[in-house]
């Protein structure tokens, strides 16, 4: 088994980071009825298992017990039926769901298939809770119209039904939501933190960590903890004595952008932007979402920029971004982007140089 | 010499024949064209002078200067012709002055007695007519410039006139063709000397009986524009060599297949300057008569009593024509007024197409099988179903395979009705005919026909009650057909009307012709296996311009046969729309052209099929920067979906045209990266229009997808790798999209697997983002690293944790491999492969199931998708399976698609049944860990409902689900 899903706290109890954090929760659902909820906060600071050790805390061990259901809903939307295929992860008392996998049918997830979870009513035989929880994800992917008519679902049903959602942003999350959960922020763990859980795991390993090491994966783990533990355990694999000085390895996309960045860097020509569009492609093929893409593309660039042009390239990145969020053939709007660098560049090298 | 060339570089392309120096100097034609032009320029000289007469010799002149002369009196006698025969049909008409022509060509010696003899009426006429018609002359030639080549021949004189006049603007064009050619010269494809030549006018008939085919590129002109010169001229035009072919045109031999069966069959060649002599020479006049509207001081100075006389008279012919134009539209013809006002009076009464409508089935065009087809079947309807019917019924109708309703299809126009009409009236049957016209619906009540005198309403009852008659008294009642015309057009209004029309068919004692459109049409699909099928199709033109032949001559109209093939190809088969038009056409003329079928039926020209790389070609091409922007609107929505696409792959090839100087390329960088933002544009555009339906954006995003790309990149392809052919690629998106779509579907598979092994719930983005390299890592490397054994023995441990299938491996693998990286698999021996393999599939036997995998359910009509997962629980938590069956009834509530899991433990296997909720059973087949697991099955037993052993709480549960079932 892997050593993230390994050394995964079950229970608040058992948590390394956000200690408070926990028994504020634990005292939320021992002394009183539990709200909506909303965990907001970066990838790898803990969101997930916070949510899964409280709703363990909620309804015991049981709650361990999920089943993977993969199947085909039939939505009724107006004038023709929908198959909307989800996943969804359910215990007796939850039920998960990633309801932006549906893409831009996400709205009858949301009002069909949602709605028909949040409204059967659990029968509550040994005056256990009288509500089950519904564990959205990626709340912040949701569209604008399935935001709105989860905001409907959330107070109809709130009787017997809690929400917890799950999100990195929570600006991306309508006012209405976010006013109706009760927010609860996740920071990323601090480098210390991180060193600590990795320390923790390698003596429980039973590994020799060779001094600085720990902090070297923290420092390259960009605050994510599961990154962090993650990229342990693939030093861990390539080479067993651990030494100091290993490298720590990337991740094979990360190291594929940074060849596309030093491309872009040191050619800009009609021809080089057609091997950076298949080099995209590559990487779209390749299931990586395509802001991560963008985003890692300009950090990868940034880093080898003069100062002078960094601020209009993170410009013109978040321009490109907005611009893919609004469209649909995200390679058009990454190669745009290179392509407007590349006119940038250039012209600023020439600028230069002569 | 060489300075004169340089000067008149131009004109060299404009005359394109050799005079003195053409020899010496030759434009960039192909050899063999220029060679073929001078010979023939060497035989016909006089068909030449046309084209070359600005560069024509002194003694040329003179030449001309004479058979100017001679043509005058042709001229003259031509309207002299025309007047005279205002009584005379037609036909003969234009026979004479064709004759005239002739003569003039052939005998130019007798030309001078006529010279002589016309002067006296000449005069006459002029004094006649042409008195202040000054202005209007001018008028008249301002409008002939327009429609120069139009010209068409209504009545002798008048044709004559026009053409006369004519001639100039048409060399004038010519020219500005030829300027606007030569700027185009790198293009491909074109003919390489496009519009340079002027395009002789000939005598209408000049070609007649002749049959061509064209072969290649020409040296000026398209394709099209040779075909509509050939027809215009009489002659027929092929698109493959045949016996009957007279000419092959080509001006290069390409060694293709016409050309090779050409010299098989020993068919003429022709070259386009040999065409261009064939029609020049047809008509000398004009050309002459041009010259001397143009300079007439040449002329006047030899022929100084001849020239006004002329010049008047041509003013006076134009006069004549413009007169009797505006007088009326139906009296504009050379033809006899009075007859043309009584046949117009005739025709007021009925349609042309009423009145031709065919009187025997012999007169229908085409499908004269299908009708024979649908009489036999008419013929035998009574003695096959009938008669036996009244014997055994049923019976023999089952076997004989024949149907009791015959069904007519294809397009409008062609015939259906009129054959079914007249077969039925031609076999004495009595026709019912009830089109959409009447309504058909079930419960109908407005057929009024009821036959033998009974009130039926539907046509159901009047099946029915037609049956009851013909057993009555057949001798009495004739037979009598039902026409159901228009089946397809039975729509909401006709409620439950073609299961009506089954259902009639079905008892019917009466013989039921349908008439549709469309066979395959949705709504008659039911109907089809009821009907015996009869397609129709589109008589050929000729068939139909034979007929149509007939029509014109029966109502004296004068249309030479290539006209009426033009019209009937224009119609698309339709004769019904070709008499209407003949019809129409013959309200204002008498006699029809090729060019006046050409010019009515333009707006009804057939549509160009752009292809999708035609229109990106042309929108990226060198002079795209020409297109009209409806051009490029109307280029680009050829394929609105596809064009889009074809341009993002293609626009970075582009070196844009209108940069100029761009040493570093910044300028074309800077263009590119405008062009991607546009082109992002119109993916936020389409966006709009598929999700929000925003339909009328669909130009805006046309012109920020297409248009605005190509404008600021068109200019000349590059290749941008090596060994690229240098064509537009075909839009990439789309197969990288959909690959992308699959990949995502096994990275989902994977995910779930992942899930469904309850170790690890993380989202399918962090799966692949983060995890999946570390997965890879801990499945190749022990392979790479460990000795085999231990490596497989390890791998598949790992597997099987995390319930990772041979096909997730694989997948894994394939995420995981960029374009130029290594293969992840690479170092591992084949040996370690094959037994990792080997292990996985042994395991697989003894593995405990976690997740299954895609379930048809038999009794469904479509197997939803539906995977299960995750539905055993480990062997070692059986200490809440007391809890967890209460929890499991709560569970099946939560989801609303309620499974049920049975166990039956015998051995290995386990049957699981799957319950959903409109209770259709299901079966599937799991493999369960074999030792281990038995012991879970005791466990899970009281969970299950057929377990081993009969207990109270399977009991209690049983009959929960049993009501559950039931609701």
């Amino acid at each position: 088994m892997l050593w993230v899903d390994k050394y995964r706290p079950k229970t608040l109890d058992h948590v390394m980071v956000h200690q408070d954090i926990a028994q504020n929760l634990k005292k939320l659902v021992t002394e009183q009825d539990c709200p909506h909820l909303l965990f907001y906060g970066p990838p790898g600071s803990g969101k997930k298992t916070l949510i899964m050790a409280l709703i363990r805390q909620m309804f015991g061990p049981s709650a361990e017990k999920v089943k993977v259901e993969n199947k085909t809903w039939k939505v009724d939307a107006g004038s023709r039926t929908l198959d909307i295929e989800l996943t969804t992860l359910s215990s007796t008392n939850h039920v998960e769901l990633s309801p932006s996998d549906a893409g831009f049918q996400d709205r009858y997830v949301v009002q069909e298939i949602i709605k028909e979870i949040a409204k059967n009513r659990p029968i509550d035989t040994k005056g256990k809770r009288g509500f089950k929880v519904l564990v959205l994800n990626e709340v912040d992917k949701l569209s604008r119209e399935a935001q709105h008519s989860l905001r409907r679902t959330m107070e109809k049903y709130s009787a017997y039904c809690r929400l917890i959602l799950c999100c990195n942003s929570s600006s991306k999350v309508t006012e209405a939501i976010r006013s109706r959960c009760l927010n609860v922020r996740i920071n990323a763990p601090t480098d210390e933190e991180i060193v600590k859980v990795l320390e923790f795991i390698g003596n429980k390993e039973g590994l020799q960590l060779p001094s600085g090491f720990a902090a070297r994966i923290a420092d390259k783990s960009n605050r994510s903890l599961r990154r962090a533990i993650l990229s342990f355990e693939t030093c861990r694999v390539q080479q067993y004595p651990l030494t100091s000085k290993q490298v720590i390895p990337p991740m094979d996309w990360e190291e594929y952008i940074a060849e596309i960045a030093s491309d872009v860097m040191k050619e800009q020509s009609p021809k080089r932007l057609f091997q950076v569009r298949g080099k995209l492609y590559e990487l779209l093929i390749n299931c990586i979402p395509p802001e991560i893409i963008l985003k890692r593309l300009l950090y990868e660039l940034l880093k080898k920029l003069d100062a002078e042009l960094k601020h209009e390239v993170c410009h013109w990145a978040a321009y490109y971004e907005h611009r893919m969020c609004l469209g649909q053939k995200a390679i058009f709007h990454i190669e745009a982007f290179v392509a407007k660098f590349m006119s940038i560049y250039k012209s600023f090298l020439i600028a230069t140089f002569g | 010499m060489s300075d004169n060339r340089q000067a008149d570089i131009r004109k060299w392309f404009m005359k394109s024949h050799d005079k003195g120096n053409g020899k010496e100097s030759k434009p960039a034609t192909p050899a063999p064209a220029n060679s073929e032009r001078q010979v023939h320029g060497g035989q016909e000289n006089s068909g030449r002078r046309k084209t070359s007469k600005y560069f024509a010799t002194d003694k040329q002149k003179l030449k001309e200067e004479k058979e100017t002369e001679e043509h005058l009196p042709a001229k003259r006698k031509t309207q002299k012709d025309s007047d005279e025969s205002l009584k005379s049909p037609p036909s003969k008409k234009v026979h004479k002055v064709d004759a005239d022509d002739d003569d003039d060509f052939v005998l130019p010696s007798s030309r001078k007695n006529s010279v002589d003899v016309t002067p006296s009426k000449k005069l006459k006429l002029g004094l006649g007519r042409g008195v202040t018609q000054k202005p209007v002359d001018v008028e008249e030639n301002d409008e002939d410039d327009d429609k120069n080549i139009e010209t068409p021949l209504r009545s002798g004189g008048r044709g004559r006139g026009g053409r006369s006049s004519s001639a100039a603007p048409a060399g004038g064009r010519g020219r500005g063709g030829g300027r606007g050619g030569f700027m185009n010269f790198g293009e491909r494809k074109d003919p390489p000397h496009k519009g340079e030549k002027e395009v002789p006018e000939g005598a209408p008939d000049c070609l007649a009986g002749l049959t061509f085919v064209i072969s290649g590129t020409l040296d000026s002109l398209e394709r099209e524009e040779a075909e509509d010169l050939i027809k215009r001229h009489g002659g027929r035009v092929t698109g493959s060599v045949s016996k009957k072919t007279n000419y092959l045109l080509c001006d290069e031999d390409i060694g293709g297949q016409k050309s090779k069966k050409a010299k098989d069959l020993g068919t003429a060649f022709l070259t386009e300057d040999g065409l261009f002599d064939m029609i020049g020479a047809s008509k000398p006049a004009k050309a002459l008569a041009q010259e001397e509207s143009k300079k007439p001081e040449d002329t006047v100075a030899p022929l100084p009593k001849k020239s006004p006389q002329k010049i008047e008279a041509k003013k006076d012919k134009i006069s004549n024509s413009l007169t009797t134009k505006v007088a009326g539209k139906g009296l504009i013809s050379g033809a006899s007024p009075a007859k043309r006002k009584t046949q117009t009076a005739e025709k007021n009464a009925s349609t042309w197409t009423e009145k031709y409508k065919p009187k025997v089935p012999s007169d229908i065009i085409g499908n004269q099988s299908l009708v024979k087809q649908l009489h036999d079947w008419l013929a035998h309807w009574n003695e096959q179903f009938v008669d036996t019917g009244n014997k055994k019924k049923g019976k023999k109708q089952n076997d004989s395979g024949a149907k009791k309703a015959v069904l007519l299809s294809g397009g409008p126009g062609i015939g259906k009705t009129t054959s079914a009409k007249l077969v039925s009236q031609m076999l004495g049957f009595q026709a019912i005919e009830v089109n959409a016209s009447d309504s058909r619906g079930k419960a109908d009540s407005k057929i009024e026909k009821g036959i033998g005198g009974s009130n039926a309403n539907s046509i159901k009852e009047l099946v029915s009650n037609e049956a009851l008659s013909i057993n009555m008294d057949r001798s009495k009642h004739p037979k009598t057909v039902l026409i159901m015309d228009e089946v397809d057009g039975m729509s909401a209004g006709d409620r439950g009307g073609i299961a009506d029309l089954i259902a009639s068919i079905k008892i019917s004692k009466i013989p039921i012709i349908c008439i549709c459109n469309d066979r395959y049409s949705q709504k008659l699909k039911s109907l089809v296996n009821y009907c015996l099928l009869l397609s129709f199709r589109k008589p050929t033109k000729q068939q139909m311009a034979k007929r149509l032949m007939q029509v014109a001559n029966a109502e004296g109209l004068q249309v030479n046969e290539i006209a009426l093939e033009e019209l009937a190809e224009r119609v698309n088969g339709d004769m019904r729309m070709a008499i209407n038009q003949l019809q129409y056409m013959s309200l204002s003329m008498s006699v029809i052209k090729y060019d006046d079928i050409r010019q009515r039926l333009l707006t009804s020209a057939k549509d160009q099929d752009i292809s999708p790389f035609t229109a990106v070609d042309k929108l990226f091409g060198f002079n795209a920067g020409k297109l009209r922007m409806d051009e490029r609107i109307d280029l680009s929505m050829s394929d609105p979906d596809l064009v889009p696409l074809l341009i993002q792959e293609n626009y970075i090839n582009y070196r844009p045209s209108s940069v100029g100087k761009d040493d570093n390329g910044i300028k074309r960088m800077s263009l590119i990266a405008r062009a991607a933002e546009s082109i992002g544009d119109g993916d936020i555009f389409n966006v709009q229009i598929r999700r929000y339906r925003q339909w009328q954006l669909s130009q805006s995003s046309s012109l920020a997808s297409c248009i605005i790309p190509a404008s600021l990149l068109h200019g000349q392809r590059e290749t941008l790798e090596q060994g690229e052919r240098n064509f537009n690629r075909f839009g990439g998106w789309l197969g990288k999209n959909s690959t992308m779509g699959k990949n995502m579907r096994l990275l989902e598979d994977l995910h779930v697997h992942l899930l469904a092994s309850r170790e690890s719930s993380s989202g399918r983005k962090t799966l692949r983002v983060e995890y999946l390299t570390l997965l890879l890592k801990r499945l190749t490397e022990p392979l790479r690293v460990l000795p085999k054994d231990e490596a497989v023995q390890n791998v598949v441990e790992f597997m099987n944790i995390y319930s990772i299938s041979q096909e997730d491996f694989d997948t894994i693998v394939e995420l995981s491999k960029f374009q130029g990286h290594p293969n992840p698999l690479e170092g591992i021996q084949p040996a370690v492969k094959a037994a990792l393999t080997r292990a996985y599939k042994e395991g697989s036997k003894s593995r405990m199931v976690r997740a299954a995998d895609l379930i048809s359910l038999p009794g469904m009509k479509k197997a939803p998708k539906k995977r299960i997962a995750a539905i055993l629980e480990p062997s070692d938590d059986g200490l809440v399976d007391g809890s967890g069956e209460l929890l499991a009834e709560n569970e099946e509530e939560s989801s609303s698609d309620t499974e049920e899991l049975e166990g039956t433990a015998n051995g290995e296997k386990l049957q699981l049944e799957l319950q959903s909720l409109n209770s259709k059973g299901v079966e599937v087949k799991l493999d369960l860990k074999g030792t281990g697991n038995s012991s879970a099955k005791k466990t899970s037993a009281g969970r299950g409902k057929a377990g081993s052993g009969p207990t109270e709480k399977k009991g209690a549960r049983g009959s929960g689900t049993g009501a559950k079932r039931k609701r």
